[in-house]
């Protein structure tokens, strides 16, 4: 059994579970954006694999949850970063301060 | 202080502070370099936590296949590419206080949190599959049998999404004939 | 734990001819080099039907069981998919001459609407978290491809970036707190989450601490999906880049999915904590339907009238959760509201959208000046627009009214006045938005050199659907409302495995 308690664990993934948000929410640039998001998802995955190891009594199932909330990221990731490079390729023509396409 | 709980401290200064890097470096590709470091510390974490078999995963599709698309995308991006909305005033203050605001109240959570105890050292059906790996195999095509093939679906759907957006504009003809 | 395949086929009968489906759709688009070909289409509408069929089919059996450990194939599920897949077939009739005049991709474009719909039936029907958070991600992917799916269009683009990324944040939000909840009880399976919490020695503050932030998540995840104030923001963008059939799925099909899963979490796992979650959905619902409803006076666009519109509607149907009484007679249990609603909603919004599709198909326009003097352009077009925004308003005797007396029926009955006053004047804030499209319509003359709106068949047959479904409703109610009295009574004693 392991000397660490469990707080511990939680404590850094809520940590980097709040600098993956601040990064999501204090930038402008799509990537920026995207890197913020795939450390919370990051952060909560350490989340799953401490409750596993700590409280579940049977089965396996935070550690299948971590598993499929990495094919997710993989997934969001591919389809968020081919959504980026079509943005920027159909902007590439246009300059910055005419984008201003959608508005409150 | 344990062997255990130095290994825990310098990995979790590690995940921080790369995090923290990560964040604030003004280069997208030595962000994307951080993050990877990031992956890794956070792949030991789960070899600490007893999770062997997804610390092998983290570093092989999330410091392996994800960081790379990532560097891809960077690298053909170019030089800093043009924000997407118009410079709100307070973004960044903002964002600063609603994060500090949560990690406060998540700590306080935790903190006062009542978790259920683990009784015993491994959980019985690692013990009677007989190891971890055969362990989730064996859940993840009989239990996890429905959110496994979901997964490959979502792959899929994944690909085709990407081919959709990302693909070179066709010249516009009308259908070959 | 042997998995019965029998069973299992049984079970998931719809789900499996819409994955099917849609594989063969990729294949055959591969294999057909004709974009305009009817085969893509036809093969989906084929696809859908059947799936409708086994559905209603399980529901008309009565059909109850648990599917793959982590399916319930239960009267709710039933009711969610007969409410996606329908969505899917109108959207269909209305996409297929909007798609091929727009892009080379039209097979991509009904595979991408066969795996939404799926998504939406899985996410309806998901019993434990893990499938709960996968099948919602699914929905959540697959509808940012299809908004961004006019790939060209930079509108399109930053409709589906902006959704994406607050998609994204908002569902991380969601998952943490679905990593607090399985942290606290030590199990993902909804039910065995309700049972933990139902044990007295597990009624401590400590727990409390955990479970009411883990509640706070998850309804920000949820209610992005749901399109709740302030979660909202991705909305407008979103509905006025996307392809319009796409926009008129995801008020209906995505919403429902929604709504859905927040029945299922609150009611199937958190029983226990209704207290909590009920003050929380009441300030949700008065934020979104008066935000969504202020902001749509200013509209000119259709497009974002329409979703300003819909993230309003979102908080009407809120009110029948925030209203839930178990065990209460129907309607006043909320719950049925709730479903009711959506089916009225199904019919009108998807009306409403066909209508703007028919539109845009024909003059290019989505401003609603340029509706001017419909009336005579197109008689019919205009009249049904006049019964969707009817029924939209909520007022008799169109479906919408029906949802609307449903829905208010059950706030009065658990004594959540002030909820309903304030539904009740966000109801009348409305009349005014949708009548000034209709007085535009009616009353401004048609422009110079207006012609007639032409109108594709498929899209006539959508929209006629549409129009006789929001009427039906409104006058012979019966059978709609013993479909969601049927649908209601989900939470059954599934065996613990």
């Amino acid at each position: 059994m392991s000397s660490i308690p469990l707080n511990w664990y939680l404590i850094v993934a809520a940590l980097l579970f709040c600098i993956g948000l601040f990064g999501a929410l204090s930038r402008r640039s799509a990537i920026g954006i995207l890197m913020g998001i795939e450390l919370m998802l990051n952060a909560v995955n350490i989340n799953l694999v401490a409750f596993w190891r700590y409280v579940e009594v049977d089965g396996l199932a935070g550690q299948m949850f971590a598993i499929v909330v990495i094919t997710v990221a993989a997934a969001e990731a591919a389809v968020a970063l081919a959504l980026v490079r079509a943005l920027y390729r159909s902007r590439d023509t246009v300059t910055v301060e005419e984008i201003d396409l959608l508005k409150w | 202080m344990s062997g255990a709980e130095l290994f825990f401290y310098v990995l979790a200064v590690l995940a921080i502070t790369s995090a923290l890097a990560m964040i604030f470096t003004p280069r997208p590709v030595y962000a994307v370099l951080f993050m990877v470091v990031n992956f890794v510390a956070v792949a030991l974490l789960y070899l600490q936590l007893e999770a062997p078999f997804l610390a092998a995963v983290q570093v092989l599709v999330y410091a392996g296949a994800i960081m790379v698309l990532f560097l891809f995308v960077v690298m053909l991006m170019g030089p800093a590419p043009a924000p997407l909305w118009e410079h709100i005033p307070a973004q960044r203050p903002l964002a600063l206080l609603f994060a500090v605001g949560l990690l406060g109240a998540l700590a306080t959570a935790i903190r006062k949190g009542a978790f259920t105890p683990l009784t015993g050292t491994m959980s019985s059906a690692i013990a009677t599959a007989g190891g971890q790996s055969q362990a989730l195999a064996e859940h993840l095509y009989n239990r996890y049998l429905l959110p496994f093939e979901l997964t490959s679906l979502i792959l899929l759907v994944g690909i085709v999404g990407a081919v959709v957006l990302a693909r070179l504009p066709r010249q516009k003809n009308p259908t070959t004939d | 734990m042997q998995i019965n395949w029998a069973d299992t086929s049984f079970l998931l009968a719809p789900e499996i001819l819409l994955t099917v489906g849609a594989l063969i759709v990729l294949v055959l688009d591969l294999l057909i080099e004709d974009d305009t070909s009817p085969v893509l289409p036809g093969f989906t509408l084929l696809a859908l039907v059947s799936a409708f069929g086994a559905a209603a089919a399980h529901l008309v059996t009565g059909v109850d069981d648990v599917a793959l450990f982590m399916f319930a194939a239960d009267p709710l599920t039933h009711f969610f998919r007969l409410l996606g897949i329908g969505t899917a077939l109108l959207v269909l009739l209305v996409s297929v001459n909007y798609v091929q005049a727009r892009s080379k991709h039209t097979g991509e474009f009904y595979s991408l609407l066969l795996w939404v719909t799926l998504a939406v039936v899985l996410v309806a029907g998901a019993h434990d978290l893990i499938l709960l958070y996968l099948a919602f991600e699914f929905l959540s992917i697959t509808s940012y491809v299809l908004v961004g799916w006019l790939r060209d269009d930079a509108r399109s683009n930053e409709g589906a970036m902006k959704y994406l990324l607050f998609g994204a944040i908002s569902s991380a939000l969601m998952l943490y707190g679905m990593s607090l909840l399985y942290g606290a009880t030590g199990t993902t399976r909804l039910t065995e989450i309700a049972a933990f919490f139902t044990i007295p020695e597990t009624q401590i503050t400590g727990l409390y601490s955990i479970v009411v932030p883990a509640l706070v998540f998850l309804l920000a995840g949820i209610g992005f999906k749901i399109s709740l104030v302030p979660f909202h923001q991705w909305a407008p963008d979103a509905y006025e880049g996307a392809p319009t059939p796409v926009a008129a799925f995801l008020s209906v099909g995505s919403k429902s999915a929604g709504f859905a899963v927040l029945a299922r979490v609150l009611l199937e796992a958190m029983p226990a904590f209704q207290e909590h979650w009920t003050s929380l959905l009441v300030v949700l619902s008065i934020l979104t339907m008066t935000l969504g409803n202020l902001v749509a006076l200013r509209q000119t666009n259709m497009k974002r009238l329409l979703a300003y519109s819909s993230i309003a509607q979102a908080g009407y149907i809120l009110m029948g959760l925030a209203a839930y009484s178990a065990g209460a007679t129907f309607p006043a249990d909320g719950l049925s509201g709730v479903l009711i609603y959506l089916v009225a909603y199904l019919f009108t919004n998807v009306g409403v959208f066909i209508g703007a599709v028919i539109f845009e198909q024909a003059t290019g326009s989505v401003a609603i000046s340029d509706y001017a003097g419909l009336i005579r352009r197109s008689p019919w077009l205009a009249f049904t627009f006049v019964v969707f925004f009817l029924s939209l308003a909520g007022l008799p005797p169109t479906a919408g009214f029906v949802g609307k007396l449903a829905v208010f029926y059950a706030t009065v009955a658990k004594g959540l006045y002030f909820l309903a006053i304030i539904g009740v004047l966000n109801s009348v804030v409305s009349v005014y938005y949708y009548f000034n499209v209709i007085r535009q319509m009616f009353f401004m003359p048609a422009p110079e050199g207006a012609e007639r709106v032409r109108m594709p068949a498929s899209m006539g047959l959508a929209l006629a659907i549409s129009f006789v479904g929001t009427l039906l409703i409104g006058f012979y109610p019966e059978p709609f409302l013993n479909l969601a009295n049927m649908s209601r009574d989900f939470i059954s004693a599934l065996p613990l495995l």
